[in-house]
């Protein structure tokens, strides 16, 4: 039978980074942006309990409530500012936020 | 019940009194605003803002100058360290905290936006900046880092009635959150390793010594395995998370049009506190915990300097808006400051004259930078964001004492002679040159004289008039044409002038430090 090991863990949190990371670089609609952060912090949190767990020390699944603490703020305040700039442009999509321009 | 009492005893709160008062400061904004009759009532939540931070920062000056003599002290277990480095930080973001809010009142009355909570959020974000500069230990810094970025977001997206400040709180959201998963990342990774060395092929140090999160536990690991891929990564990515926040030049992305869109005074803030945390914060780290990786970090701080030079004053040449130059010179002053931190990292011990040199580089950029985005915030041009150099036109004559503060700060930023900020250069320089960093002193000086280039383009336009006038012209919209009452920006903003001339003549005991 084939056993889970802290590398299975450690593979899935870096996978779960990496994919986040693509999907911030490769979207254009600022929704799924913000939901390709909150893979990469979900991620982040996997890799650390995985850390937590191999060298039995607490403080690892302590900071992972911070992280989904600010992880949940950070998305409140990303989406009312979308909300406040759909109402003025009609649209999320990245390419349309071009009027900062020289 | 005692046992708990004797652990709040212990933790120190009292040490905090600063960020505790400035805290109870903002809810108490935010209090009068809300039961304040905004037509009527002859206190306003903004004047309360100004007369609070003042005496704080009256208070807190006395406090550590006088009352006692300053020491290095630790509480909450070791979380937090404060000294006089910190406490100098701490008056920093005190004064910068104030003098936003006094750019900011008339501002926001004349865009009719919303004052009290504006005064909340950036008194709130100071909160946390002085507990940044404060920390020991790695989830006090990312709470604390989190919580100034918080309250930056709304802040540059705070004129809700214009798609441009909106579209650069967006950018500034998205990319800020980017490099704090970077940076904890970083941490995650550090925190890996110190754990359980072992597991990952690592020399483990005696347990006694490493708390997973703590500066300390991390200086012992790294020192041991300076060579260790996971640590290393794990420093890498702690870096560019801090590189983001000063704006350093890989990933300095966003500064243009983040500085382009938000309103004036959350422009000066962003210039002013959120590069000097960045910095002090950097130079802790690269300096305490990272001491271990010198010779791997220096390499590759010292290209992130040259190279951040060159982009932002090359970059902010060709600029024809206002804002989005002085971000890209903001990148440019950070690269300066770069070098400033490298040679404090071959300078021995953690207070040596780098630092010291790094915090009068910030102060003389304090000065400087209020005094031009204030003269720039009483500008009335028609939309906020797009100050041309054509709207300054013949300031010296129009508004002379506006004209005169322009002048001076613009002065100082590109380093000339009477002002501190030439002191500020002049001193980087010696300290590139005794620290051996030969090339970057190149790279700083040839910065300097390109960006000497774009600051005195904007001098030509505020002395002379540069373009001839036709009578068939269309009559052009005046930015300065009405003069209000100004009393409190216009003594406060000739008081910076009065410092960055007093300090670019005579640095008085400071001098000695250097």
């Amino acid at each position: 039978m084939l056993t889970v090991t802290p590398h299975h863990f450690l593979i899935l949190a870096f996978l779960l980074v990496g994919i986040g990371f693509l999907g911030l670089l490769v979207r254009r609609n600022v929704l799924l942006m913000l939901m390709s952060l909150e893979l990469m912090l979900n991620g982040i949190n996997v890799a650390l309990l995985t850390f937590s767990k191999v060298g039995n020390n607490l403080d690892g699944g302590i900071f992972v409530f911070f992280i989904m603490t600010v992880a949940a703020a950070e998305v409140a305040v990303g989406l009312a500012l979308l909300v406040a700039l759909y109402k003025k442009r009609n649209s999320v999509l990245s390419d349309d936020m071009a009027y900062l321009k020289n | 019940m005692d046992t708990y009492l004797n652990f709040a005893n212990d933790n120190l709160w009292g040490e905090l009194w600063p960020e505790l008062s400035l805290c109870l400061g903002a809810l108490l904004v935010l209090g009068i605003d809300l039961f304040s009759n905004s037509s009527k009532s002859k206190f306003k939540s903004g004047t309360f803002a100004i007369i609070f931070q003042f005496s704080l920062l009256v208070i807190h000056l006395l406090d550590y100058l006088v009352l006692r003599h300053t020491f290095d002290r630790e509480s909450f277990s070791g979380m937090l360290k404060h000294g006089l480095q910190q406490d100098i930080m701490r008056s920093f973001f005190l004064l910068s905290s104030l003098l936003v809010s006094i750019v900011a009142q008339g501002y926001l009355k004349t865009r009719k936006l919303r004052i009290g909570e504006f005064h909340h959020l950036s008194m709130i974000a100071t909160a946390g900046l002085m507990i940044l500069c404060q920390s020991q230990h790695f989830i006090v810094l990312f709470v604390a880092l989190e919580t100034v970025a918080l309250c930056f977001y709304p802040l540059v997206a705070f004129d809700r009635e214009s798609a441009k400040s909106l579209e650069a709180g967006i950018k500034y959201l998205i990319f800020g959150a980017l490099s704090s998963a970077l940076l904890l990342l970083g941490i995650v990774l550090l925190y890996g390793v110190c754990v359980n060395p072992i597991a990952w092929g690592a020399n483990p140090v005696s347990s006694s010594l490493s708390d997973p999160f703590s500066f300390n536990g991390l200086y012992y690991i790294i020192l041991e395995n300076p060579n260790h891929l996971l640590l290393r990564a794990g420093v890498v990515l702690i870096l560019s998370g801090l590189a983001f926040k000063i704006g350093a030049a890989p990933f300095q992305i966003w500064v243009p049009d983040v500085y382009h869109g938000a309103p004036m005074p959350v422009t000066a803030f962003l210039a002013v506190s959120s590069k000097a945390a960045g910095f002090f914060v950097l130079i802790n780290l690269v300096n305490g915990p990272f001491a271990g990786m010198s010779e791997f970090l220096l390499p590759l701080l010292g290209f992130i300097a040259t190279f951040t030079i060159f982009f932002g004053n090359l970059a902010a040449c060709a600029q024809r808006n206002l804002k989005r130059m002085l971000g890209l010179s903001g990148v440019a002053h950070a690269g300066y400051l770069m070098v400033a931190v490298m040679a404090s990292m071959i300078l021995p011990g953690s207070s040596d004259r780098a630092i010291w040199i790094l915090f009068f580089y910030l102060f003389t950029y304090l000065l400087a930078s209020f005094a031009v985005f204030g003269v720039m915030s009483i500008a009335k041009v028609s939309d906020d964001t797009e100050h041309e150099f054509s709207d300054y036109e013949d300031l010296a004559r129009k508004k002379p004492w506006a004209g005169f503060t322009l002048i001076v700060g613009i002065g100082s930023l590109a380093g000339i002679p009477p002002f501190a900020g030439f002191i500020g250069k002049l001193l980087l320089f010696s300290l590139a040159f005794e620290t051996k960093l030969y090339f970057s002193l190149v790279a700083m000086v040839v910065g300097v004289v390109i960006s000497i280039y774009y600051y005195f383009g904007w001098i030509r336009e505020i002395c002379f008039h540069p373009r001839p006038v036709f009578e068939d012209d269309e009559p052009k919209h005046d930015p300065w044409a009405d003069s209000e009452k100004l009393g409190l920006l216009k003594a406060a903003l000739l008081s910076l002038v009065l410092a960055s001339v007093v300090l670019g003549l005579w640095q008085g005991p400071l001098g000695d430090a250097f």
